[in-house]
């Protein structure tokens, strides 16, 4: 395939699913500077392993792969980027608009206790609330169905320890 | 507050796009993860090691035969050319690594087998160019005269020697240590995300 058209392709393939790049940043970086890094460098692994993708699994579950990778791995070093465990660096909020306030601070609050999680149970929270199967789960990340469900049940009660906490 | 209760919630939040860039605009763009620019040092590191024995040349054209019939130099380029025949490996193993298409699972262990050879590997590469310099300060006055190890000659034997045992010994301990305080942080947060999947 020409280049052209191979970029052609992927700039269409990303439009189509870029829904899905969004979630990754917004569960892996917490403010705009980290989530606009976190996208581009995304972006970039994606037209990497572009030409690579034979269409085994369905596009947007490779590209759930490359990013949750990618957000795990990729910028490890740059900026500061939060890992797990480092509440205080979690942001104030995430706040836009027209909720009821009480409801807004109640996602606050579980948005904070996700950011406490490790990168793996975020990437399986991520994955739980955009209501994806344990069998896709288990295509993007490689553990057993079974193995999802028990680690699934054991993230709902560490978050509601968390938001008990915070 | 159950975590389902949020998940209209959650969907409606986190599709704000981050950025007005266009997509095309960004692939121009390098990377900024930690692999690429260890490819990007690796890269440099073998240019860099090809281009220091011409550079030597180049600076003794007035005399040419000088450096050419140098074993000091001869051993030089043969320790360049390891160096970057080395470098390569790593960027071989850093390419490897920067492959972000497989199972989070699988792409985890990978990084850590890779990430364990390289250090293998680095451990292993740093004796063996200490053992070739040894042996090169030790064998090099019976070949050619080097006024610089004239010096280091007239010490006793024992000195010598006890030197290049104190040398290795230290950096039997250090190496390891150095890769540690390097990559070792990396290497266990790696192998506790894995034992967490």
């Amino acid at each position: 395939m020409q280049k052209h058209e191979l970029e052609k392709q992927f700039e269409k393939q990303i439009s189509e699913n870029e829904q899905l790049l969004f979630k990754v940043c917004h569960t892996y970086a917490y403010n705009q500077a980290d989530r606009e890094d976190l996208f581009q460098e995304i972006v970039i692994q994606v037209w990497k392993a572009f030409p690579s993708f034979n269409g085994e699994s369905k596009f947007s579950t490779w590209l759930y792969r490359v990013a949750i990778n990618t957000a795990i791995n990729g910028l490890r070093k740059t900026r500061n980027f939060i890992t797990s465990y480092e509440p205080d660096k979690l942001p104030a909020n995430f706040s836009d608009d027209s909720r009821s306030e009480a409801e807004e601070e109640q996602f606050q609050e579980m948005y904070k206790a996700i950011g406490q999680l490790n990168q793996v149970e975020k990437a399986i929270v991520m994955l739980y609330m955009e209501d994806h199967s344990y069998a896709e789960m288990e295509e993007i990340l490689g553990v057993g169905q079974g193995n999802l469900r028990v680690k699934m049940t054991r993230i709902k009660d560490k978050l509601r320890q968390l938001t008990r906490n915070n | 507050m159950e975590l389902d209760d949020l998940k209209q919630r959650w969907k409606e939040k986190t599709n704000q796009k981050p950025t007005n860039k266009s997509i095309m605009e960004m692939i121009q763009h390098k990377s900024y993860g930690p692999v690429a620019a260890l490819k990007r040092s690796y890269r440099k590191q073998v240019m860099v090691m090809l281009l220091i024995p011409f550079l030597f040349l180049l600076t003794n054209m007035d005399d040419i035969s000088r450096p050419l019939t140098s074993v000091l130099y001869w051993c030089y380029v043969v320790f360049c050319i390891g160096m970057a025949a080395f470098s390569i490996n790593n960027y071989m193993i850093a390419d490897r690594m920067q492959r972000m298409d497989g199972v989070l699972k699988e792409n985890l262990e990978q990084q850590i087998t890779l990430l364990q050879t390289r250090m293998k590997w680095k451990i292993v590469g740093l004796r063996v160019v200490m053992l070739f310099f040894i042996v090169l300060v030790e064998v090099l006055p019976y070949f050619q005269h080097y006024r610089m190890l004239d010096k280091w000659h007239s010490l006793p034997v024992f000195t010598r020697y006890g030197a290049y045992a104190g040398l290795l010994i230290l950096q039997y301990f250090i190496n390891p240590l150095v890769l540690q305080h390097k990559f070792g942080r990396h290497l266990t947060s790696l192998k506790e995300l894995v034992a967490e999947l």
